[in-house]
């Protein structure tokens, strides 16, 4: 059985999910989500002590669970090595590049500053993916799909091209909304050169 | 060698903007509070520096400035090996961004980027960089050391495979203290390696002349 905190707690977080949705992190306030929840704005901030916190669990959960799906798709056995990167990393850039996700990540750099919101969301999403992606690969090296090397490097390499067309701009709020044909280019260059770079001679 | 008494003062200014930002973050340092602690006028400091998101800018900067110069002597094209000027720039390039203050200076970057606008005043800034990687990676594809293809999009990818070992944890505070000399050496070796696996010249033709290939349009937008 719930008991009652939980049930609070859960409906500041659909709450927050919605204002967050609707105005955006900068623009929504503690108290835009008090007024949809009810109770006093020291019941909330018993339960969240900032709209970051707030933020981060509402939305970093979302994503977990989006990016958990796509690493999933990652199918070691598929004939088509390179088909199975370029899906990969197409899926993978349309979340990580939303606006939502976009906001999330902005924020969480800016709080590790202060916080361990950073640790977390690394221990939570980056690393799980990480590992996942150089399970992938490594099963890739055994088929000789790729050279045999550090699978993990290996993965972190794959990671870091796929992004790198649009990571510099994103972090330094540059980025307009990225169109899926813009990810589809930018990840069939960085497949090319990964592949490339892990070819076997 | 004369020093100018008014670079005297926009380097006390700097240094002492570095200090606040650094401290309190972009919003809870104000132009009045960087004047009191200079000393002098507030008009003084305005002469310097126009704006706060100008003077944001230029204290963030001047670490990689001094920096820079030391780096890029290291992109060295007429060198007969490439691998030997990117394991040396790359290293070097991993020691500064890896450094305790440059990580705090890169996330304060980034936290005030989408909010105060100075996302495009650092974007010009760190461009500049990358567009010295991007020539010497040119001359290298026309003197057939490396393959043809486009050189912007090419350093692009090397320099997010030099920090894709390190950079993430180290921002996000996830593993305390910088990575050592060794360490660095070997991400940067690595990510050089499998960056020039990739762009191997693809035959001793091409090796040998470019002549019969008209300059390769750039790849990207084009699609």
């Amino acid at each position: 059985m719930k008991t009652k905190t939980e049930v609070k707690r859960q409906a500041i977080l659909n709450a927050a999910a919605e204002v967050f949705r609707e105005m955006g992190f900068e623009r929504a306030s503690m108290s835009d989500i008090r007024a949809r929840t009810g109770g006093s704005k020291a019941t909330l901030y018993n339960y969240f002590p900032s709209k970051e916190k707030l933020f981060f669990e509402v939305m970093h959960k979302a994503k977990a669970g989006e990016l958990e799906e796509i690493v999933g798709g990652l199918n070691p056995e598929a004939e088509d090595f390179k088909q199975q990167l370029l899906d990969f990393g197409k899926n993978l850039l349309v979340v990580l590049y939303s606006p939502e996700a976009m906001a999330i990540r902005h924020l969480t750099i800016a709080e590790s500053r202060h916080s361990d919101i950073g640790k977390l969301s690394f221990e939570q999403a980056a690393a799980p993916i990480e590992s996942r992606v150089a399970d992938f690969l490594r099963r890739g090296m055994k088929r000789r799909a790729i050279r045999t090397a550090d699978p993990k490097i290996a993965a972190m390499h794959l990671l870091s091209l796929l992004e790198s067309e649009l990571m510099q701009r994103f972090l330094l709020g540059m980025l307009d909304p990225v169109k899926p044909e813009t990810i589809t280019s930018a990840v069939r260059r960085a497949v090319e050169v990964f592949i490339s770079g892990y070819a076997r001679r | 060698m004369q020093v100018n008494k008014s670079d005297i003062k926009r380097q006390a200014i700097l240094e002492t903007a570095y200090r606040l930002f650094r401290v309190q973050g972009f919003d809870k340092t104000s132009m009045d509070e960087i004047t009191a602690q200079v000393g002098g006028s507030k008009s003084t400091v305005y002469s310097h520096f126009p704006s706060k998101e100008g003077l944001f800018v230029e204290c963030m900067m001047a670490a990689l400035e001094n920096y820079m110069s030391g780096t890029l002597k290291y992109l060295d094209a007429s060198r007969a090996d490439p691998r030997a000027a990117l394991l040396n720039f790359g290293s070097s390039v991993l020691k500064f961004i890896c450094s305790p203050e440059q990580l705090e200076v890169r996330r304060l970057i980034i936290a005030e980027a989408a909010r105060s606008g100075t996302g495009k005043l650092f974007f010009g800034k760190l461009s500049a960089l990358r567009v010295k990687l991007s020539a010497f990676l040119a001359e290298c594809m026309a003197s057939g050391k490396l393959r043809h293809d486009d050189p912007d999009l090419a350093a692009e990818q090397l320099g997010a495979m030099l920090e894709a070992e390190m950079l993430e944890p180290l921002l996000l505070q996830v593993r305390e203290g910088s990575p050592d000399e060794q360490e660095i050496a070997l991400a940067a070796q690595r990510a050089v390696a499998t960056f020039l696996r990739a762009y191997a010249p693809n035959s001793p033709q091409e090796r040998q002349s470019r002549s019969g290939r008209a300059a390769k349009s750039s790849v990207r937008g084009a699609e």
